[in-house]
């Protein structure tokens, strides 16, 4: 699976991302990077990163989600990882995995409109 | 139908992973696993084919299924390289425990997932670690 072949999608302040379903550590690695640096252009407020098709998290993959959502926090965003598959969740509990406090939805529909609504507490 | 029930895949690098992770999900699956059980067993050779890449460079992962009453009942995975070796197996094996900036998350996790593992090693020859995952009986 190609580096290229990431999508960044911006729905209004927020940036999509969907993760290709087996990437390798270098793709891991590039999709960090590709993630900060498009907060940075589009000065996103949040981040959706939708794992619905990733069908292995393992310790490197989960250890370089977590450090990204720290990132994203440093440049004032807010991360959400949708659509983490049933299988997928057993397994990292098991392996003794955690995503460190980066938040999490069922889904894309439901992530977007979590980053929506911390968007307007800020507000009022 | 137990032909293909066995086969090796060689570990030169980080890139190789994607290989190994591939050819464990389609053995797996062949060998009767549910979606549950691959991805557990998928994520433990991912962990233990990262592990053969940080320490020894490369090495080799096979597997073969595990026959019962000639039924399929499980399937055996052994990764085998020539590196290091690993000074303190206990101390390898406790939860956080790291010599290279990872997790430590790997062995036990992975012993966690499969159910059953082995680990041979001598310092300056190398390591290899046996996991087996059994089907569940039904």
């Amino acid at each position: 699976m190609s580096a290229d072949s990431i999508s960044v999608i911006r729905v209004h302040d927020v940036l999509l991302i969907t993760v290709p379903p087996d990437p390798d550590d270098e793709t891991i690695a590039v999709l960090q990077e590709k993630v900060l640096l498009a907060m940075q252009r589009f000065e996103a407020k949040g981040l959706v990163l939708d794992i619905s098709t990733v069908e292995t998290v393992d310790s490197y993959f989960a250890r370089t989600i977590a450090e990204t959502s720290s990132m994203v926090a440093l440049m004032g965003g807010n991360t959400v990882i949708a659509g983490m598959q049933a299988s997928v969740a057993i397994t990292v509990t098991q392996l003794g995995l955690t995503l460190g406090n980066t938040r999490t939805a069922l889904d894309v529909d439901r992530a977007l409109g979590m980053l929506q609504t911390a968007g307007l507490r800020r507000i009022q | 139908m137990t032909d293909c029930h066995d086969g090796q895949i060689n570990i030169n690098g980080e890139s190789d992973i994607v290989s190994v992770r591939k050819t464990t999900r389609e053995a797996a699956r062949s060998i009767g696993f549910g979606v549950t059980d691959v991805t557990r067993i998928v994520t433990a050779v991912s962990e233990l084919a990262r592990n053969v890449c940080l320490y020894a460079g490369t090495g080799v992962m096979r597997w073969r299924g595990l026959l019962s009453h000639s039924k399929p009942a499980g399937i055996e995975i052994t990764f085998e390289d020539h590196g290091p070796g690993i000074p303190d197996v206990d101390q390898a094996m406790r939860q956080g425990f790291t010599t290279s900036g990872g997790l430590g998350m790997g062995l036990p996790g992975a012993e966690r997932l499969m159910g059953e593992m082995e680990i041979q090693t001598e310092q300056g020859k190398g390591t290899t670690i046996t996991v087996r995952k059994w089907l569940r009986a039904i």
